[in-house]
């Protein structure tokens, strides 16, 4: 019985050589941003896989398992894609000890290989010392040893991930309560398109501000009942605007303010930081605080900070929470199954929608529209008692 | 005050790590002097109360285990174990749903209950030790003496347990010889003109409404099955390495390593893989050593369960498999050296008889 725990790091490849390395990432939401600023500034070509689409999801379904969630089966297309276009290294991180997750790299490495393609994978394993895998990583694609590119590139990486996020934050909020429908919507294509084209680390730093500014100009209906929805569930589905089915876009137009807890940047912010250096209560440990009283410990992937957000939510004049993963996700499924008591002690509304690439739109749209119902005639009661009293 | 006045009985259900530890469990808590109380067999009403409980989309076993607590409350047993198994090593886990078996416990049943619900984590450095320590912590059990050689019984039941099924016991004798402390090694082996290896978490294969007495079909069908219990960790482990895969989850010695330890070795005729739907170990697992059976031309079947699956769909299939690799064994045999063999042994054989026979001829001629 016993006996030594897997030790082995990832092991690198280097039969490409440094110049002829052609890099691609798979899709998830906004990373794009940071990670093309990053490898950009370390000087190593790019191909970025279209986006996801349908077409994405028939190649990912027809080349994977019957049984393994989503977010594998569009990783495995963006691959594809980008192996089609010419890509010669895909870049990946994993964290073991979660879930199927923890598998995604070895599985897409043997389905690739045996479709006859040629590449090296690049895996940042991100269970401990994570700043050093991930400089090590960046050191093997590019064997750049300028520290000012580095620097540059982490600078202004971050700092989109910031803009970019501090933008979406503030669409969530401005979408429901703008006076000419379409406004935010606008306003955020642009600075997506802004945030894409800066590059010097000068003009990425003023971004989160400007962005601050040019959203305060939208007018908007201060004084409109808005409820609040929480949006919570796995990683990928939350960030990856394809599989989710724009579901913020659909609560937003509904008259609803969506929260969303996982953004990219607080996520990198908390993992990639020395423990050291930060101080302040991260977001993982905010939920466990939370939790307390439904969970005892954490179980991987993201079901004790879907619970303790859940907590946090309805304690903190949250008025519904939405909750979405893909099916037969497996932490997911322990979180489904605590929801229904924390919906009833806390008195909090909650709606699950289960999402795979059987989804049909409609379906869910009535859904949500009926739970949106409940949330507003729910909010409106507690206004109308506030104001008897 | 209140817990040294109760009765130190505990249930454990059958469901889940019963079916792998059930054997230390036994011996652990006998030697702590905690009499044990185990739920019935599973039946049809198990898995409906369960189902009644979670959520659809929980898979069967975890269904199969919420009966399994309802049905030790209906008995009157308040006290329940449910223990949190995280990960066997550092960095090997185990499924979510096992791991956070006590979380779902805790908030699908509104009956007032008990959990004991020690954690066994060594990627966090929760050790064997500690989980030991937990169980007896909360019997108010402090003495070291006692504890320590409770685990000593434990380890031995489950030793002895072990020895007879590698041996080539079956689950149930061996269960039965182990808790009578006994160790039987039968040496007697009945030959079957068809063997296959069954990759299955225990849970799912020894539970006999849930495999729907897989074994025993088999044995009617002549097929002799072969499962994890019949190889030893090691051998498990070893064989992982070999076909060059690594350890990701806590069970997969059950599955990936017993399917390619019979695999290397030859000595069985095909695979069948069994699973409950949705297993997300299993989707990866089992896609593993498909890979690895298609390589080596080795056949393959994989059956899915849930609570819905009938059973003569299921023995359908499993007739269609076994006929197969009866036609392929008697395929091979028939192409293979062994008839030009036995053709020149037979060839050989009348030559010496008809010398023989001269030479007898001869000898009367003189």
């Amino acid at each position: 019985m016993a006996r030594e725990g897997n030790k082995t790091i990832s092991q690198l490849d280097s039969s490409i050589s440094t110049g002829d390395r052609v890099i691609a990432w798979p899709r998830m939401g906004n990373i794009d941003l940071s990670m093309e600023a990053l490898v950009s500034s370390l000087g190593a070509k790019i191909v970025m896989p279209p986006p996801n689409t349908n077409k994405a999801l028939e190649i990912g379904v027809r080349n994977s398992i019957e049984g393994i969630c989503l977010p594998y089966k569009l990783n495995l297309a963006n691959y594809i894609m980008a192996l089609e276009k010419g890509a010669n290294t895909l870049m990946m991180f994993q964290a073991p000890g979660s879930c199927r997750f923890g598998n995604y790299t070895k599985m897409a490495q043997k389905t690739l290989k045996n479709m006859g393609y040629k590449f090296d994978m690049v895996v940042f394993d991100m269970y401990q010392s994570k700043m050093k895998q991930t400089l090590r990583a960046f050191w093997h694609i590019s064997h750049c040893l300028n520290p000012f590119r580095y620097y540059k590139g982490f600078s202004t990486g971050f700092n989109k991930a910031f803009a970019i996020d501090t933008a979406e934050r503030l669409l969530f909020y401005t979408r429901p309560r703008e006076l000419n429908k379409g406004d935010a919507e606008r306003c955020y294509k642009k600075w997506y398109k802004i945030i894409k084209e800066t590059s010097s680390i000068l003009g990425c730093k003023g971004l989160k501000k400007r962005v601050i500014e040019d959203f305060k100009k939208i007018p908007i209906d201060k004084d409109k009942i808005v409820p609040k929805v929480y949006l919570l569930g796995e990683f990928f589905v939350l960030l990856d605007p394809y599989t989710n089915q724009e579901i913020e876009k659909t609560l937003g137009d509904l008259g609803v303010e969506v929260q969303r807890q996982i953004f990219f940047s607080d996520w990198l912010e908390h993992v990639l930081q020395p423990s050291l250096f930060y101080k302040k209560e991260s977001h993982r440990e905010r939920c466990v605080r939370y939790a307390q009283d439904y969970m005892k410990r954490a179980i991987g992937g993201e079901c004790i900070e879907t619970v303790g957000d859940t907590v946090y939510g309805a304690r903190n004049g949250i008025d519904g929470i939405v909750h979405i993963m893909p099916f037969s996700c497996m932490p997911e499924i322990v979180a489904q199954n605590i929801l229904p008591k924390v919906s009833k002690n806390e008195d909090i509304p909650i709606l699950e929608l289960v999402l795979d690439e059987q989804t049909g739109k409609a379906g869910n749209l009535t859904r949500i529209e009926a739970f949106i119902d409940l949330v507003k005639r729910k909010k409106l009661k507690k206004e109308r008692n506030k104001e008897l009293v | 005050m209140e817990s040294k006045t109760t009765p130190k009985t505990i249930g454990i259900p059958r469901a889940i790590s019963y079916f792998s530890n059930y054997p230390f469990y036994y011996g652990y808590f006998k030697g702590l002097g905690i009499e044990i109380v185990l739920s019935d067999k599973t039946t049809n009403a198990t898995i409906n109360n369960g189902c009644k409980h979670v959520v659809s989309d929980t898979c069967l076993p975890i269904k199969v285990f919420i009966g399994h607590v309802i049905n030790l409350l209906d008995k009157g047993c308040e006290t329940i174990f449910v223990p949190s198994l995280q990960s066997s090593a550092y960095k090997v886990n185990n499924c979510s749903k096992i791991r956070g078996l006590p979380e779902i416990v805790r908030n699908v049943i509104n009956r007032k209950i008990t959990i004991i619900d020690p954690e066994i984590n060594k990627t966090e450095g929760i050790s064997f030790k500690d989980f030991c320590l937990d169980i007896a912590r909360r019997f108010d059990i402090y003495d070291s003496e006692t504890i320590n050689s409770a685990i000593k019984k434990g380890w031995e039941t489950y030793n002895n347990f072990h020895k007879m099924t590698v041996a080539g016991l079956s689950y149930k004798e061996a269960l039965q010889n182990a808790l009578d402390g006994n160790l039987v090694t039968k040496p007697i082996e009945i030959v079957k003109p068809l063997s296959v290896v069954i990759m299955a978490h225990g849970y799912n294969l020894f539970d006999e409404r849930i495999s729907m007495g897989l074994i025993k079909k088999l044995e009617k069908m002549g097929v002799k099955a072969y499962t994890s219990l019949n190889i030893t960790t090691e051998q498990a482990y070893d064989s992982i390495k070999e076909i060059g895969e690594i350890q990701y989850w806590a069970n997969e010695l059950e599955l990936t390593g017993t399917a390619a330890y019979y695999m290397l070795n030859n000595r069985v005729d095909g695979i069948i893989a069994l699973s409950a739907f949705g297993c997300g170990p299993d989707s990866l697992m089992v896609e593993e050593v498909q890979y690895h059976a298609k390589e080596r031309g080795m056949s393959m079947i994989h059956l899915n369960i849930d609570e819905h699956t009938g059973e003569a769909g299921f023995v359908t299939r499993l007739e269609a498999f076994v006929d197969m690799m009866m036609r392929k064994k008697r395929k091979q045999i028939m192409s293979s050296d062994v008839i030009n063999l036995m053709h020149t042994a037979v060839a050989i054989s009348k030559k010496t008889n008809t010398k023989a026979e001269k030479s007898k001829e001869e000898v009367i001629k003189i």
